[in-house]
């Protein structure tokens, strides 16, 4: 598997302190990098392209404002906006109480907790940065046995309990703990070298 | 390492006009407030970390007490069978005790003992049914810590005779394979 191009520690450095000392030209450099990737969890999460747009909005502002409580020393920036995103989207989920919605959405497509459709045509691999990444994550988790990948995505995705996942999936409560313990090792070993792929 | 889950989802290029749009209402958000509302904030981040802590504490004995009453109600059943099985997993003596709700079709088993698989390995439960060995559960386990596993009963299978556990390889199997380290009838 080739191993996905990063950001100098220099570049990074560079890049968080010009945020921190408020550049605007910074953000939109950010924007830039990561904007796709943003949208495409709260596409993911969400369904619905108006709300995810709602999202990536929110996302930047939320980054904007609090990047003083990125700590670089517990990781990138990059899983840090990626988690403001999901929380985000989960929020909204949430408060629109659409997951009926969402659920019956999802189990008509029959692709629950499954892989999501291919790439829009129009976003080439060479056209957006981190597609390295996308593709380390994607071999990792289609490294995982079926059941594994299943309940990760709908935990990561739909941001569901284990007793949800349990009730979903029609799984022992356990084998739900256990699939997601072992799915988390795996993806931790094929992913560790990511620690240092800093945006 | 689920920080990373999020490069999973497929990007999406936002449309153009959006990223002005963005930016300006960041740039337009005061990232220097004054000292009062700073302390403000400050208290009010302050209780909903507390309130999230507290909340995700809350949650997580909530799922704890379900297990528990899951594993208890099994227990109480007045049909419920015990069966202790002694096994020996690379010459170390261990014990599995099977305990069988036949009213909810249910089964707990407690392992303890047991030797840690080697790596690729895991320890496989298969149900001796009257069509054949139905897989229960893999237990893969890489330390000797005691564990507790709760299944159903296969549907469609016919009556189960009886219990099993091998060794097979960490996915599991449609059917045991490996070394068999017990094979009782119920």
């Amino acid at each position: 598997m080739s191993r996905p191009e990063r950001l100098t520690d220099e570049e990074q450095r560079s890049l968080l302190a010009r945020l921190r000392a408020g550049e605007e030209a910074a953000l939109a450099e950010l924007y830039d990098r990561l904007s796709p990737w943003v949208l495409g969890v709260a596409h993911r999460i969400l369904g619905d392209a108006d709300e995810a747009d709602e999202v990536l909005s929110d996302v930047f502002v939320q980054v904007w404002r609090r990047i003083d409580q990125h700590d670089a020393s517990r990781g990138p920036l990059t899983p840090w906006v990626l988690s403001i995103a999901r929380n985000r989207s989960l929020d909204v989920l949430r408060r629109r109480g659409r997951w009926r919605r969402k659920v019956a959405l999802v189990e008509a497509e029959a692709k629950v907790g499954g892989d999501e459709p291919a790439a829009p045509a129009d976003l080439a691999e060479a056209s957006v940065p981190g597609w390295p990444v996308h593709q380390a994550v994607h071999q990792a988790l289609a490294a995982l046995p079926e059941e594994q990948r299943r309940v990760v995505l709908l935990a990561y995705f739909e941001g569901l309990s284990h007793s949800e996942i349990a009730q979903r999936t029609g799984d022992p409560l356990g084998t739900v703990k256990t699939r997601l313990r072992l799915a988390q090792q795996k993806l931790e070993e094929s992913l560790r070298y990511l620690k240092d792929w800093t945006a | 390492m689920s920080d990373w889950l999020g490069m999973a989802a497929t990007p999406r290029r936002p449309r153009a006009e959006l990223k002005a749009r963005v930016l300006a209402r960041a740039y337009a958000t005061s990232r220097r407030p004054l000292a009062w509302p700073l302390a403000a904030a400050a208290l009010l981040l302050l209780g909903l970390a507390g309130g999230g802590l507290l909340w995700r504490r809350v949650t997580q004995l909530q799922s704890d007490l379900a297990a528990t009453r899951d594993t208890l109600g099994l227990l109480r059943q007045p049909g419920t069978r015990v069966v202790a099985i002694s096994v020996v997993t690379q010459g170390r003596p261990g014990e599995l005790t099977i305990f069988a709700d036949s009213a909810s079709h249910r089964w707990l088993v407690t392992c303890h003992n047991l030797t840690p698989n080697a790596p690729g390995e895991a320890y496989q439960l298969w149900f001796v049914t009257e069509q054949g060995m139905r897989t229960a559960a893999l237990m893969p386990m890489d330390q000797s810590n005691p564990m507790v596993l709760a299944f159903d009963m296969p549907q469609g299978a016919g009556k189960v005779m009886g219990m099993a556990m091998s060794v097979e390889p960490r996915e599991g199997s449609v059917e045991p394979k490996g070394p068999m380290v017990f094979h009782v009838d119920l």
